[in-house]
């Protein structure tokens, strides 16, 4: 009996949960360039996370090594995939390490952050 | 109705669909640039809108030879952010023993401490045990109350140059379990102390922050190991204060709005079992799946 109704109330919850839409925390899936990679210059900063993210209250800051501010574009989403932040490189980066710092506010508001390395070759 | 009329409420309208915009969701365990999972020994130090269901526990042989299989849920709701109740219970069953309910198990906690930079958080709650909530062989003829502090330490604040060491987490828990009832058919209820920790390795943390994971599996799993303890410190029978306990190395899969975690139960001593266990459980982040209603806080109080 009891086995049966925690059965129901299994299948009932992941009916519910299959008709519902999900949100969740916007999550770094993937990186351009890449956590940690080596890359010539780039011309633009692509992240793309699990959610979709809202570019008003999102933000992508690029640094030196030293810690001296890149210059960047305002950020924005791919018009064809809102998961994807995008902030273009106003300059040719000089080889070396530089660190990205990234902030995202996902559609349902939920805020996540985070920073990585990349570097420059020469 | 005028016109303007027409553009005030059309202007209310929009200024209510803003507030509701911009009020802010409120997560599961979130610090800084961490993200604690649900644990499943070792309480994480968050408070969040979450269901685990079900839980189902195998755990090693006790030292009598009888064998236990749990199966329990827990729900949580959040009353205003940082600070929410949960409830939980299940049914068990011994062999020998047979079938019973588990006391009705009921926890406020708060989250009174988050310093994002040093991904640090801690928490404190009360949980009580109800008295004659339980059945079957889980009949327990009183209350149970057990004050108990969460924390949590995300190394993600580590030099650059210990890359390799930023993904790793502890958590740790520290509690007294107090009996309302010092005696109970000639036997003593003991007062006990329990504590413990877990060490955490994080790949989504390694994939977002250090170098990037190319496997989607892997790239959501992170590895763990929980260390549980208690021992009687008062009103226990001569002999008996003696710490048992479990190590339960195992794995977490974080997807964006549930998880699954699977644990071996280890016994580190002959009073604390016999044998391996295992744990599993599926754990739904409601703040996630419905950021909207069942997801969000019941009030916004205390938020500016």
């Amino acid at each position: 009996m009891i086995r049966h109704s925690i059965v129901k109330i299994a299948a009932s919850l992941a009916f519910a949960l299959a008709a519902t839409a999900a949100y969740a925390h916007a999550q770094l899936e993937k990186a351009t360039p890449a956590v940690g990679g080596a890359v010539t210059s780039p011309g633009e900063i692509r992240l793309k996370f699990s959610e979709g993210v809202e570019p008003r209250f999102s933000g992508i800051a690029l640094a030196t090594e030293g810690g001296a501010a890149v210059p960047l574009g305002a950020p924005s989403v791919d018009p064809a995939d809102n998961s994807v932040l995008i902030a273009k490189v106003a300059e040719t980066l000089a080889p070396g390490v530089y660190t990205v710092t990234w902030h995202a506010v996902s559609v349902d508001t939920h805020k996540t952050q985070g920073s990585f390395d990349f570097t420059v070759k020469p | 109705m005028t016109t303007l009329s027409l553009r005030a409420i059309a202007a209310a309208l929009v200024g209510a669909s803003v507030v509701l915009w911009l009020s802010p969701a409120f997560a599961h365990a979130v610090c800084g640039d961490r993200i604690f999972p649900a644990t499943l020994a070792i309480d994480d130090p968050g408070v969040g809108d979450e269901l685990a269901l079900p839980t189902l526990t195998y755990p090693p042989s006790n030292s009598g030879g009888s064998q236990e299989f749990d199966a329990t849920f827990s729900y949580t709701k959040t009353i205003f952010p940082g600070f929410g109740l949960s409830v939980q219970d299940g049914p068990t069953w011994q062999r020998p023993g047979g079938y019973g309910w588990e006391p009705l198990n009921i926890e406020a906690k708060y989250n009174f401490l988050c310093i994002p930079e040093f991904e640090f958080m801690a928490s404190v709650g009360t949980t009580v045990i109800w008295e004659n909530t339980g059945t079957g062989t889980q009949t327990q003829p009183f209350n149970v109350y057990q004050p108990v502090i969460d924390a949590g330490k995300g190394f993600g604040d580590l030099p650059k140059s210990l890359n390799i060491l930023r993904p790793i987490a502890v958590t740790a828990e520290l509690s007294e379990t107090a009996p309302g009832q010092a005696w109970t058919n000639g036997n003593q209820n003991s007062t006990n102390l329990n504590w413990g920790f877990t060490v955490q390795y994080s790949l989504p943390f390694y994939n977002s922050h250090v170098a990037e994971v190319d496997n989607d599996f892997f790239k959501h799993v992170i590895a763990i190991t929980e260390f549980a303890f208690s021992k009687p410190i008062s009103n226990f029978a001569p002999g008996t204060n003696v710490t048992t306990g479990t190590i339960q190395p195992g794995a977490i899969y974080m997807a964006d709005t549930w998880q699954f975690a699977l644990e071996a139960i280890l016994p580190i001593n002959s009073a604390s079992g016999r044998g391996v266990g295992v744990v599993g459980e599926l754990h739904f982040f409601f703040d996630d799946l419905f950021p909207d209603s069942l997801g969000k806080p019941i009030s916004m109080w205390g938020q500016p």
